[in-house]
């Protein structure tokens, strides 16, 4: 009987593990083939299964042995301007962080702990923009930002200079449009706001009572005590701000300014892009900032997302 | 607490002007696009008498794309079904389960350009995918040895819809398993106990016991899935293109816009996408607000 019971404990265990490895294989095949196709000395191998999931070099005789090289990786820094590709996913993501974050923690604390007229209904159009889909809105918001760059081309000729270089701050091809609609969400407000209203209202009372204003409150008491949730909502921020690939793509004409995500993507399907190993070089590298980062922080994504369903 | 209007609105202000502007303000101009004939030259406007409309309304192409969105929607029960059974796998308390979940989460996190580029490989004609279904082919002797599968999934109008539904399956489901396992956490452990102890099969409790208690969780997945489904079109523009009959709704929508440049079709597009996407949230929110 004894015996029986640990037989079955074992099998059960093991049809466990064996369908998390299998599934584990379907999630990460895509990328475990690119890194392995990125390091063979060419493709000969790579449409093979299963010798396409192990790097494979060239003798130069003609024959195949498994081994790794990293001179597709150093290609792809000639091929493709990846660094400032980098710099220009580094500048945006930072700025969507900073820019989200200080909008949403402002918004929300209103909305969490002060009475003013037309709370609700600002509470409630904010929350009912999710059903939006945003995607309709690319239309309206690419013809908004040409607009706004041509009004800072005009301030900057009624002030004076006739240069017409102020539309590069504001308008198509700048940092400011390609993240500007993604500033103020729901979501943010959302997150902040729950967060804000977790905290006792005796802590916000004693700090009136010793004559702190709202901004110190605000300051002082509500974003130390909430900082887990900043984080979160910073996390997942830098994240989509990272991955955003449809808007920047809109917005960032020019090369220069192009994020990795719309960047690689343009270099590796456009009509000049160069071998497929240096192809997949490039996707590994792209994608292996966003796994470190995921590495140290994905205890906030597993369980950060909670908050926000309840 | 008196007075605090002005302080109130100072603080609100930044997230009430960017929403007005980028979100509030899209949704009253692409209405009036839609009514519009646009210059891109000069941003002249001019009504034309519902042309737009009778436009989408008879071109073939705005047809097909409608019918693959709502195909599309198959997607849905499996990505759903799937996640919670994946989530019930690594609720599981056994070693190495943080791995695994972090390792389903990959393709969430994976920007969809550079994941799309990755996968329109795995479905090449000379693919990673063919080489495999040709191994497993040859192991289970179903075809000779110097065959290989030779199928084009996403250039091929039989199969490209569903190779961009893998996609989306493949990128989705560490979404949703994540959404699931907070739903599972909720359970109390004696539930299950109890019913393991009364004889209960793995089916049963499965049926019987999580589904029915994660139920809230599976409405606002389905919903979720439901509209992301009818709003795909991100993974059409970075796999096939709209190549091979793959035209998706939103997908019109974009390349009458910023390929075409009809900007007043674009927007009398998007405009019937946003009216059923809204029609669709707000049902499932009635729905929502009966059970809670």
């Amino acid at each position: 009987m004894f015996k029986s019971k640990t037989l079955t404990r074992a099998l059960v265990m093991g049809s466990q593990y064996a369908s998390l490895i299998l599934f584990a294989l379907f999630t990460t095949f895509p990328l475990l083939w690119a890194l392995s196709f990125g390091l063979s000395t060419d493709g000969s191998t790579a449409y093979f299964f299963p010798q396409g999931f192990i790097p494979h070099i060239a003798d130069g005789e003609g024959n195949y042995n498994i081994g790794a090289t990293f001179s597709w990786f150093e290609r792809v820094f000639v091929e493709i301007p990846f660094s400032t590709y980098f710099k220009n996913s580094m500048i945006m993501s930072t700025a969507s962080v900073l820019g989200t974050v200080l909008i949403s923690v402002l918004a929300a604390y209103p909305l969490s702990r002060m009475r003013f007229f037309g709370r609700n209904f600002i509470f409630i159009a904010i929350i009912a923009t999710m059903m939006l889909p945003s995607e309709a809105s690319l239309v309206p918001n690419y013809i908004t930002v040409t607009t706004l760059g041509r009004w800072a081309n005009s301030l900057q000729a009624m002030l004076g200079s006739d240069a017409e270089t102020w539309r590069r701050f504001v308008g198509i091809n700048s940092y400011f449009a390609a993240i500007a609609p993604s500033l103020a969400g729901a979501f943010g407000i959302f997150l902040m706001k729950q967060a804000f209203e977790a905290v006792p209202q005796d802590l916000i009372d004693a700090a009136r009572v010793d004559g702190a204003t709202e901004m110190q409150i605000l300051w002082r008491i509500m974003l130390p005590v909430t900082t887990p949730s900043i984080a979160a909502l910073s996390i997942f921020t830098l994240v989509n701000a990272w991955n955003d690939f449809l808007w920047p793509s809109i917005i960032m004409r020019s090369k220069e300014m192009q994020p990795l995500a719309v960047g690689v993507f343009n270099d590796l399907t456009g009509p000049l892009s160069g071998s497929q190993n240096t192809l997949m070089a490039a996707i590994v590298l792209t994608v292996i900032p966003v796994l470190i980062f995921f590495s140290f922080t994905q205890r906030y994504f597993i369980s950060g997302m909670d908050g926000a369903v309840k | 607490m008196k007075n605090s209007n002005l302080l109130a609105y100072f603080f609100l202000a930044p997230a009430l002007i960017f929403m007005g502007v980028f979100v509030f303000w899209p949704v009253g101009f692409n209405t009036y696009l839609a009514f519009h004939t646009y210059e891109i030259a000069g941003g002249a406007t001019e009504w034309n008498n519902f042309e737009n409309f009778k436009y989408i309304w008879e071109e073939p192409l705005f047809h097909s794309a409608v019918k693959n969105s709502l195909l599309f929607l198959i997607v849905v029960p499996v990505i759903q079904l799937a996640s919670l059974l994946i989530a019930k796998l690594v609720n599981n308390k056994l070693v190495g389960m943080t791995f695994f979940r972090a390792v389903y989460y990959i393709p969430v996190i994976t920007a969809i350009s550079i994941a799309g580029v990755v996968w329109s490989f795995v479905f090449n004609y000379a693919g990673m995918l063919n080489a495999i279904l040709s191994s497993v082919g040859h192991f289970l002797h179903l075809m000779p040895e110097t065959k290989m599968v030779e199928i084009d999934w996403l250039g091929d109008p039989k199969y490209a819809m569903y190779s961009i539904m893998v996609f989306t399956f493949w990128k989705g489901i560490g979404y949703y398993m994540v959404l699931y396992l907070a739903g599972l956490q909720a359970i109390p452990a004696e539930v299950e106990e109890a019913a393991i102890l009364d004889g209960a099969t793995v089916w049963d409790r499965f049926w019987k016991i999580t589904v029915p208690m994660v139920k809230p969780t599976i409405l606002l997945c389905t919903m979720l899935s439901t509209i992301g489904a009818l709003k795909v079109f991100q993974e059409v523009v970075v796999l096939t293109g709209g190549k091979a009959d793959t035209y998706t709704a939103l997908f019109y929508v974009y390349d009458q816009a910023f390929k075409q440049y009809n900007f007043g079709v674009s927007a009398a597009a998007g405009l019937v996408v946003t009216f059923f996407c809204m029609l669709l949230a707000m049902a499932q929110f009635r729905f929502f607000g009966e059970k809670q």
